[in-house]
């Protein structure tokens, strides 16, 4: 029993020294990027202090497994009539753990025909990508997808 | 780095007036994050990286990305585009570091 809660005591303060070094690491070593932003002001930056509704209609497609963290294709697509009354007018990419959170914001109009994006990302670290899509009529719809990422891309 | 190259491509390359497309911007681009050391030096390497791009047919801007540090190494950016009728199909990019360039294609639907 002895044995038991001394290997929990060490696994915790080793997944703790994981979690916490490499941000350390960084923060010593590296000068953040000048962008460097949160997911919670950058959100907020774009929807205006709204929180996003997770919603079927976007459809995020990625891999659930990235071997190479520096090529991660992303595809998102928004179920949208697309025309001028109804239209997706923005598709917004967030890597949630990235230094910069902002990955990439589409601005789209009725002549894409349809709501559709594709490009491939860096990724520093396992983690969730996250999709916000704005529509015309102010509203902002999201999905996510968690990623691993075998080698970090960012650095 | 004035002569980047970069292509534009149309997905199917058969389409008609009223299709959607798939329009396909590629570069060619290192997109530093400014994050980076340099292995020999210990420098650390500017961030150098698009930050906007913008697609046009016939001068009129159809969609316009904002670009950070993120997006990978040759980036290829795949947008649907309706085909409204024969035209020239511009994209224009800049850069954070102020270079700018553009690629032109011209849309041929057939029938």
């Amino acid at each position: 029993m002895q044995r038991r809660a001394f290997l929990q005591t060490v696994g915790l303060a080793a997944v703790a020294g994981a979690v916490i070094t490499p941000s350390m690491a960084l923060a010593a070593e590296q000068p953040k990027g000048a962008n460097a932003m949160g997911l919670d002001a950058a959100l907020k930056a774009i929807t205006g202090g709204k929180m996003p509704t997770p919603s079927d209609k976007v459809h995020l497609k990625a891999p659930e497994i990235a071997e190479n963290g520096a090529v991660v294709p992303v595809t998102v697509e928004v179920d949208s009539p697309m025309t001028p009354e109804d239209y997706i007018k923005a598709i917004h990419v967030f890597a949630t753990k990235n230094s910069n959170v902002r990955t990439l914001d589409a601005m789209l109009t009725p002549a894409n025909g349809v709501a559709f994006f594709s490009t491939r990302i860096k990724l520093g670290s396992t983690q969730d990508v996250m999709v916000v899509a704005e529509t015309s009529k102010g509203e902002f719809l999201s999905a996510k997808q968690s990623i691993k990422v075998t080698i970090g891309g960012c650095g | 780095m004035a002569d980047r190259k970069s292509l534009i491509k149309i997905k199917p390359k058969k389409y008609k007036t009223g299709e959607v497309v798939k329009v396909s911007f590629m570069i060619m681009h290192p997109m530093e994050t400014g994050m980076r050391k340099d292995k020999k030096t210990g420098q650390i390497v500017p961030a150098d990286y698009i930050s906007d791009v913008q697609f046009l047919f016939d001068g009129k801007p159809f969609t316009t990305l904002k670009v950070w540090e993120s997006v990978s190494t040759n980036p290829v950016f795949t947008v649907g585009f309706k085909v409204p009728g024969n035209g020239a199909l511009t994209v224009t990019y800049k850069t954070n570091t102020g270079e700018s360039g553009e690629s032109t294609k011209k849309v041929k639907p057939k029938g």
